[in-house]
């Protein structure tokens, strides 16, 4: 057959694989700082760019997407022009790709810390950004697939599916989670509220750690594992089947995250019952990725890649194990909202994602850059200290999670709870958050010596831009090999596949969503819970722009040890005007969602001004700039506030049309009345026009509409 | 092989110290933590740390074998082997983990080739295939206890728990001379108790009220001028139950009545103090 001679594209490879360090090395200095903001709350320095709710989001934004994202790309335009013996299909697609990603990621870096956000966790983005996302992730996609058309290889390696599935998924995860309505150019509402929006958004969130953080790292480690090694793939069968129940089951999985929230039973024990079976999908890409280097242990000892290979697969393990143990729901009872959580999430990030990417980093660089590693010792180097970050990091989360969860719910054996002041469970924690910001230090060092070796490597070395091959084109007709597996037909035919993919990833999502959606019985409806004034309304977008819900919950789950501290536990009815949903993941600080008339305005007053005023002790960040202070004016945006009200009406909020016209003057009638309240405080010079007053006027709002019900029904 | 020892013992440390656990005060925890799910989510648990196990004696094993001498590592290897045969425990668990030895790998090498990337034909490997069943199997079971037999829904599991916690408070509170009310208050004058009122008053009052006393957010109190009356039965009262509409909480749920006497009777100690930062009078001179 005659061979055919062609070149792979080296550079796409270079860009994204440093793009992704670069952008890495950032984002996790940027996680560095909000570890310390726990302990030292001044190192916002009273900016609000640096509010830590703003950069927690951007911190998190940058290492999914810019860090990972950026490598991942790198790792599969690589192994997928080499597995299909073709270039890549388009120069246009593929640089549009590079340039639109970090375009994106510049755009991110730009908006979040000025709080232009969505607050769903992971989708922060507004709606542009999110337009710009889906196009280039649709580039993405058409440059694969045509690729793939390309191929002069007959059959799709399981690396491949694994892309396949990753690029559908996260199309749909995308586009369904972000459907919203623009208020202006860089502010929208969620389509979805309250219980279908919390849904929609933990549907997306589990799934984009599935088919963003797992499922497209799974086919690296399907190419980069045995060309390290030199082994082959210890079971096909293993492959297929892993491969096809991993993306079933995985997609069902998202509501474990609301375990115990006014999400309606069922859903909630579908989530449970398929993270169960979610175990050994996950645990056959270990076991394919650990049995692959049955035979190769010797070299284990001496290659820094294979260490890291062999580190990221058993984090992989551990944190899939520790996944659905976390989603029994009594385990999660003690779990949920606490430290535990990010140190779950972090094994899986810092050990298998970091992990693997630095492994195939090491193995990438010398054989683009011909030459070899400057040094093995000092990568070796690396994988140790980064080991140790890990350790530090997940550990004293653990125990601080651990410590957390079971101080909020010590009670007296006269019915009190031990710790009634929040405050106690947070100081408490002080030295964990130490000990944690020493892991990430550590782990960002580890970075530090990896730039290091590459700078002497590339140095050393000579950049091969177009590395040349050739191949036999693709003979027209396929013959059946005599007993071949059933599953090499699919493996054939990437259009099949892809569709195949689609229809396995849909069913969960619609059978869990179209329900919550369609049936009413699921959200109960209370007939007290009305919308929100428009100055709440306005507070609400404060608290949505600084990120209290990094922080905060808005959901008391019906546990006596929450219904003492909080009050009656939240109801699914509570939720219909919340466009988006504010639950939160995680309580640093305690729920809000009945702190409504809880305290007097001036406790908030003093509270935003100066946490420690009111709480001796507390980590919450100064919030300056929402009051006029040292000469600076603070005037709360009122130019958007009737549009607010009409894309709410859009969306089936009922404001009646008076409502809506006369949106400003009642917004500035209530806040009078709370400015005049605060100035009978001889302490207090506030003017109504401040956003602290719409921030009051929110707080002072949070789940008292079912009180209303209660005082109204025992008169 | 010497180093084969402890894996004999692993096994019966996995069951002995959940069962030691809950022969222990540590029971009163994983009772709670379990309930009624605990026999099933034991038998996973060990079930899975059985798994975990296989995986990391085997992965110990082969790292054992890369490390040893060349030289040694035939002799030593064909030593173990004949142990290995020996004992029913290695037949049972190379069976379940499936691993067909490495000699043989040729024949089970499928024949086509990806960058270079062969892929074996090894079969699942049994014991991953009867997990992934079992997993499937409590599926079924969990969704039909919870939602056609008789688990608990999480409101209800909620009912029961305030239930039985009023049940317990009650016993407990019936046994205590705990049952302080606003009508036979009395003021305590006792160093040690009033030491608790502080304690309590610190942690719970004084974000509102100045650690001195002085008034903040909320008013003096350490002036003679009083809101709300300045009685022991006034004072108790209004800890006890709040005055909602100025932003006082109820502190019921929080501090239990003997602890709400002493942090009473530690506010009117403060009568005639001088706070560093006093807030204003407010209310009637008394």
């Amino acid at each position: 057959m005659e061979m055919q001679k062609f070149s792979y594209n080296n550079t796409i490879v270079r860009n994204f694989l440093f793009a992704g360090l670069i952008f890495g090395l950032v984002g996790m200095l940027v996680g560095l700082l909000v570890a310390l903001q726990l302990i030292f709350p001044g190192l916002s320095f009273d900016l609000s760019i640096l509010g830590y709710g703003r950069i927690r989001a951007l911190h998190t934004n940058a290492v999914i997407f810019a860090f990972v994202g950026n490598a991942m790309f790198a790792g599969i335009y690589y192994s997928l022009q080499r597995l299909l013996k073709t270039r890549l299909a388009s120069d246009f697609l593929t640089n549009f790709h590079f340039w639109g990603w970090q375009l994106i990621i510049v755009a991110a870096v730009i908006t979040l810390p000025l709080g232009y956000t969505s607050s769903k966790e992971y989708a922060e983005l507004e709606w542009p950004i999110d337009i710009a996302i889906a196009l280039v992730w649709v580039a993405f996609g058409v440059n694969m697939f045509w690729t793939i058309l390309r191929r002069r290889e007959r059959h799709l390696y399981v690396a491949i599916w694994f892309y396949i599935a990753t690029f559908v998924t996260v199309a749909v995860l995308h586009i369904v989670n972000n459907i919203e309505i623009p208020v202006h150019f860089m502010k929208s509402y969620s389509a979805y509220s309250g219980v279908k929006d919390a849904l929609v958004q933990w549907w997306y969130g589990h799934n984009a750690v599935a088919f963003f953080l797992t499922t497209p790292i799974l086919g690296l480690m399907y190419y980069f594992l045995p060309k390290a090694a030199n082994r082959p793939i210890y079971s096909y069968k293993l492959s297929i089947i892993h491969f096809w129940a991993l993306i079933f089951i995985y997609i069902w999985a998202g509501p474990h995250h609301l375990l115990y929230t006014a999400l309606p039973d069922w859903a909630q024990s579908l989530g449970v019952v398929f993270s169960i079976m979610l175990i050994f999908p996950s645990w056959g890409g270990m076991l394919n990725g650990l049995l692959t280097l049955r035979g190769a242990w010797d070299k284990v000892k001496e290659s820094a890649v294979l260490k890291f290979f062999v580190v990221a697969v058993t984090a992989y393990g551990m944190a899939t194990f520790e996944g659905p143990m976390l989603s029994l729901k009594n385990v999660n009872a003690i779990a949920h909202y606490t430290d535990w959580i990010p140190a779950h999430v972090h094994i899986g990030t810092l050990g298998w994602n970091g992990f693997l990417i630095f492994g195939m980093t090491y193995w990438l660089i010398p054989r683009m850059y011909r030459t070899k590693l400057y040094s093995e010792k000092l990568a070796n180097t690396h994988f140790w200290i980064g080991t140790l970050g890990i350790v530090f990091w997940a550990l004293p989360m653990y125990v601080s999670g651990f410590t957390q969860s079971l101080m909020w719910k010590q009670f007296n054996p006269d019915g009190t709870l031990m710790y009634s002041n929040f405050l106690e469970t947070v100081t408490q924690l002080m030295p964990m958050y130490a000990l944690r910001a020493i892991g990430g230090a550590l782990y960002i060092i580890g970075l530090g010596f990896m730039a290091v070796n590459l700078i002497r490597t590339i140095a050393g070395g000579s950049f091969e831009a177009e590395e040349s091959a050739e191949a036999p084109a693709l003979a027209p007709k396929y013959t059946k090999h005599k007993g071949e597996h059933w599953h090499r037909w699919i493996e054939r035919r990437p259009t099949q596949l892809m569709i195949g993919s689609i229809i396995v990833i849909l069913i969960g999502g619609i059978v869990e969503i179209v329900p919550t959606m369609m049936v009413d019985s699921n959200i109960p409806k209370i007939e007290s819970v009305k919308p929100y004034t428009a100055l709440e309304l306005e507070g609400r977008d404060i608290y949505i722009r600084e990120g209290c819900n990094a922080c905060h919950t808005q959901m008391v789950r019906p546990f006596r040890s929450e219904t003492v501290r909080y009050g009656e536990y939240s109801k699914a009815g509570e939720f219909v005007y919340d466009f988006p949903f504010l639950w939160g993941s995680k309580r640093t600080g305690p729920d809000l969602h009945r702190v409504g008339g809880k305290y007097p305005h001036s406790w908030h007053y003093q509270h935003m001004w100066e946490p420690t005023y009111t709480s001796d002790g507390s980590i919450m960040p100064r919030y300056p700039w929402l009051f006029n202070h040292d000469g600076k004016v603070n005037e709360l945006n009122t130019k958007y506030t009737r549009k607010k009200l009409e894309v709410m009406r859009g969306l089936g909020v009922p404001y009646t049309d008076t409502e809506i016209e006369n949106a400003v003057s009642d917004l500035m009638a209530q806040a009078q009345e709370i400015a005049d309240e605060l100035n009978a405080d001889p302490d207090i010079t506030v003017s109504p026009n401040e956003e602290i007053i719409a921030m009051i006027a929110y707080l002072q709002r949070l789940g008292t509409d079912i009180k209303v019900k209660t005082e109204v029904a025992q008169k | 092989m010497k180093t084969q020892l402890p894996t004999k013992y692993f096994l019966p440390i996995l069951v002995l110290i959940p069962g030691m656990a809950s022969a222990s005060p540590v029971a009163e925890f994983f009772y709670g933590l379990f309930n009624d799910m605990y026999f099933w989510l034991f038998l996973l648990v060990a079930f899975l740390l059985l798994l975990a196990y296989n995986a990391v004696r085997m992965a110990f094993n082969t790292i054992e074998r890369a490390m040893r001498p060349q030289a040694a590592t035939d002799e030593e290897t064909a030593e173990a082997e004949v142990e290995e045969e020996e004992s029913f425990f290695s037949r049972w668990y190379d069976k379940l983990a499936g691993l067909k030895p490495m000699e043989k790998e040729q024949d089970i090498l499928l024949d086509h080739e990806y960058d270079g990337i062969r892929e074996l034909d090894n079969s699942l490997p049994p014991w991953w295939l009867y997990g992934f069943y079992i997993t499937i199997i409590f599926a079924v079971f969990y969704m039909f206890y919870y939602h056609i037999g008789s688990g608990k829904s999480s409101v209800e599991e909620y009912k029961t728990e305030m239930a039985e916690a009023e049940k317990a408070r009650e016993a407990y509170m019936a046994k205590m001379d705990n049952l302080v009310d606003e009508t036979n208050v009395t003021l305590v004058e006792d160093a040690g108790r009033l030491a608790n009122g502080e304690k309590i008053y610190l942690q719970n009052c004084a974000q509102c009220h100045a650690k001195d006393g002085g008034g903040g957010i909320g008013p003096n109190l350490t002036d003679d001028y009083w809101i709300h009356g300045n009685s022991i039965e006034d004072v108790f009262k209004i800890i006890k139950y709040g005055v909602i509409s100025k932003g006082m909480q109820s502190w019921k749920d929080q501090i239990n009545p003997k602890n709400m006497q002493d942090v009473a009777s530690y506010v009117l100690s403060l009568q005639g103090t001088t706070p560093v930062k006093p807030k204003d009078p407010e209310g009637e001179k008394m």
